[in-house]
């Protein structure tokens, strides 16, 4: 049995959110903090921004998308205001996909902190389940998730599947064709680090979902965007 | 036998696990359907065959004048019940013969990267589209003019998006002094990482010496670590293997070092000494388990490279492997799941010794078993209930005449004893020498 169809994916994602970071300082719902803490499991300190190299691994490609008001959405257009962390989800997933999200939600909470990263990232969670996750499915999950602050988190699902197939091929996302159609949506986890050129500069797996990580290549890339000028 | 169920799913790792327990042990019942560790070898950054596996895909050196004399990715029928079990139903030639040696799939685990140590040449095989019949997708013929320089691509590492290859030589002198270098999973050059020397340490600590030399890399990603082994250059794994043995020089030219890296940063942390020529590196799976072992080929010593109390990291021998005097030879190693059992191939007396390592600092032999005249790889499913074994090491250094066994055999385990179940004899076949091996399963692929 699945336990999405016991409780709405809201409240698993609610019962990880208040568990899952291992740090009691960790102020959920309170003031933001500018840096995540370590989360149970990773043990180590994150790497020092900018001190190490993160070669472009391809064109982080375009598309149409909806967003939570219905609203039509080119990723590109999205993408060029800055820096952009891409998560690909279904709602109704009851095993990794909340973990994909707790990551945007603790970078959300993060940025809330550093004025400088706000302004200069995007975050985008898009659904591949558009016959259930409409724009006001993804409403509801921007309400219980996104808050006042922190940088930009946009909730997007697909247009179409015919498109949605032409973006997750471009992102090498592997979502297998749906044997039940309420069943799950078999797939594998990624998360994209995107730069201002529209380029993936680093891909995270469930293995990486290290929020101080994320951060450090996000800066590493804001450092690299300075210098640039 | 146990229903074949490979998942899709993606290996949960164990802190998450754990922090999702602490929300709501419900949601295990979700999450538990998802394999809490790999068919052992492999990087962690793929979907797991959690069942039986349906295939295992065979890396074979050709051999001038066998059938086509072509390296070529043979697949071994292995689904129980299966008319054509333990039969070959599909091979692939290259093309030409290239010192097949190791593979690895791509995090996605559609594609099977196979490398020749000699050509310099990877091989990519789709293996999604049909997984008992693989194809040869593209090849990569420019490794050492776009990597500046290194030689020899050996193992290919699942990365989320990309692959790094160890190699384990270089273009200047073919000796042992080589690099890490990165691919991204359509084929294209990222990086190149040569490995700390002694004369450009890196910012490594060096405990004896950097020798440079290359062999396995596994990452633990938890620690944000990875670690590295040495082998030997071109001059040496191209040579005749009697000659080599006569050539002093020739025989102070293997690896002697371990490398701790700060993964994420691609930065050498510490030069481990470690001599004799040591080669698979092994992470523990445990979540608690800070540590790996490795064996050494010519000192016949089984290491343990851990994290101690106190957070620094040292390698320390632990078990010997056979009578070292000897030179049984460690080759391939597989440690189980539960980090209990670690199997290890001698290719010298043909044999596989089994050590219960519960305690990884006191390793005790509980099995032994000749398996054929020489043996290199051995591979285990996941369950550990199945262990497959071959017999190449290197076309120069595999053994003469009747000596020279090449074949695949497949055998139960049940803990204390291997049970065989088949043997496909590849100079029988007109297949040539089988290398390294890796599984694959039909359902990775449907929903």
């Amino acid at each position: 049995m699945r336990i999405a169809g016991l409780f709405g994916a809201g409240l698993i994602m609610s019962l990880i959110m208040s568990a899952a970071l291992a740090d009691p300082a960790h102020r959920h719902g309170g003031a933001a903090t500018a840096e995540p803490p370590r989360p149970a499991g990773f043990d180590y300190d994150p790497p020092k921004p900018g001190s190490y190299r993160l070669p472009p691994l391809g064109v982080a490609a375009d598309g149409v998308a909806l967003d939570e008001t219905g609203a039509e959405r080119r990723l590109h257009d999205l993408m060029k205001e800055g820096i952009t962390v891409l998560s690909f989800i279904y709602t109704r997933c009851g095993d990794i996909c909340p973990l994909g999200t707790m990551l945007m939600r603790d970078l959300h909470e993060a940025t809330a902190g550093d004025p400088g990263l706000t302004s200069g990232l995007r975050l985008i969670t898009m659904s591949f389940d558009p016959d259930y996750d409409t724009p006001e499915v993804m409403a509801r999950e921007a309400r219980e998730l996104r808050g006042g602050k922190g940088a930009d988190w946009y909730f997007l699902t697909a247009r179409d599947k015919g498109e949605l197939r032409e973006i997750l091929a471009a992102y090498d996302q592997r979502v297998l064709t749906r044997a039940d159609p309420d069943g799950p949506l078999a797939h594998q986890l990624r998360v994209y680090l995107i730069d201002r050129e529209q380029r993936i500069r680093n891909i995270y797996s469930l293995d990486f979902l290290d929020p101080r990580l994320v951060l450090a290549d996000i800066r590493t890339l804001a450092l690299e965007e300075t210098a640039g000028r | 036998m146990e229903a074949s169920k490979p998942s899709l799913a993606y290996l949960i790792p164990g802190h998450l696990i754990r922090a999702i327990r602490l929300a709501a042990g419900i949601l295990l019942a979700s999450a538990g359907a998802t394999a809490l560790a790999d068919e052992t070898c492999m990087s962690p950054f793929m979907p797991k065959i959690t069942g039986q596996e349906d295939y295992v895909y065979v890396w074979t050196l050709g051999i001038e004048g066998m059938g086509d004399g072509s390296d070529k990715l043979v697949t071994v029928d292995v689904r129980p019940g299966s008319a054509t079990y333990g039969q070959v139903i599909a091979s692939v030639s290259v093309g030409g013969r290239n010192e097949a040696h190791h593979g690895g799939f791509t995090d996605d685990r559609r594609y099977f990267w196979t490398s020749g140590l000699d050509t310099s040449r990877i091989f990519i095989f789709d293996i999604h589209t049909d997984p008992g019949h693989p194809k040869l997708e593209r090849t990569i013929d420019d490794f050492v003019q776009a990597t500046g320089g290194v030689v020899g691509p050996h193992g290919a590492y699942a990365l989320p998006g990309r692959m790094l290859m160890s190699g384990l030589s270089n273009a200047k002198d073919e000796g042992g002094r080589t690099a890490l270098v990165e691919y991204t999973n359509d084929g294209r050059f990222l990086a190149t990482h040569w490995m700390p020397t002694s004369e450009d340490p890196r910012g490594a600590q060096v405990e004896a010496v950097a020798d440079g030399y290359g062999y396995d890399q596994r990452v633990l990603p938890r620690k944000n670590v990875m670690l590295t082994s040495s082998f030997t250059g071109k001059s040496n794994y191209m040579m005749d293997f009697g000659k080599m043995l006569q050539d002093e020089q020739a025989m102070k030219r293997f690896g002697q070092t371990v490398v701790l890296w700060d993964f994420h940063e691609r930065q050498p942390r510490k030069v481990f000494h470690v001599p004799g020529a040591p080669l698979e590196i092994r992470w523990a799976w445990g979540p608690e388990h800070n540590y790996a072992f490795t064996t050494t080929a010519l000192t016949s010593k089984i290491w343990l490279i851990e994290e101690a109390s106190d957070g620094e990291w040292r390698a320390n021998a632990v078990a010997d492997v056979g009578t070292p005097s000897d030179i049984p030879l460690p080759v391939d190693i597989s440690l189980s799941a539960d980090d209990k059992t670690l199997f290890v191939d001698t290719f010298m007396d043909g044999k596989v010794r089994v050590f219960d390592v519960s305690d990884p600092h006191s390793p005790k032999q509980i099995h032994e078993q000749r398996i054929g005249r020489q043996l290199n790889m051995v591979s285990q499913s996941w369950d550990g209930k199945r262990v497959y074994f071959t017999t190449s090491l290197l076309a120069n250094w595999d053994k003469k005449g009747a000596d020279n066994d090449q074949f695949i055999k497949g055998y139960d385990w049940d803990g204390k004893e291997l049970h065989h179940r088949f043997t496909i004899d590849f100079n029988e076949r007109q297949l040539g020498r089988p290398h390294i091996m890796r599984f694959g399963a039909d359902s990775l692929y449907t929903n």
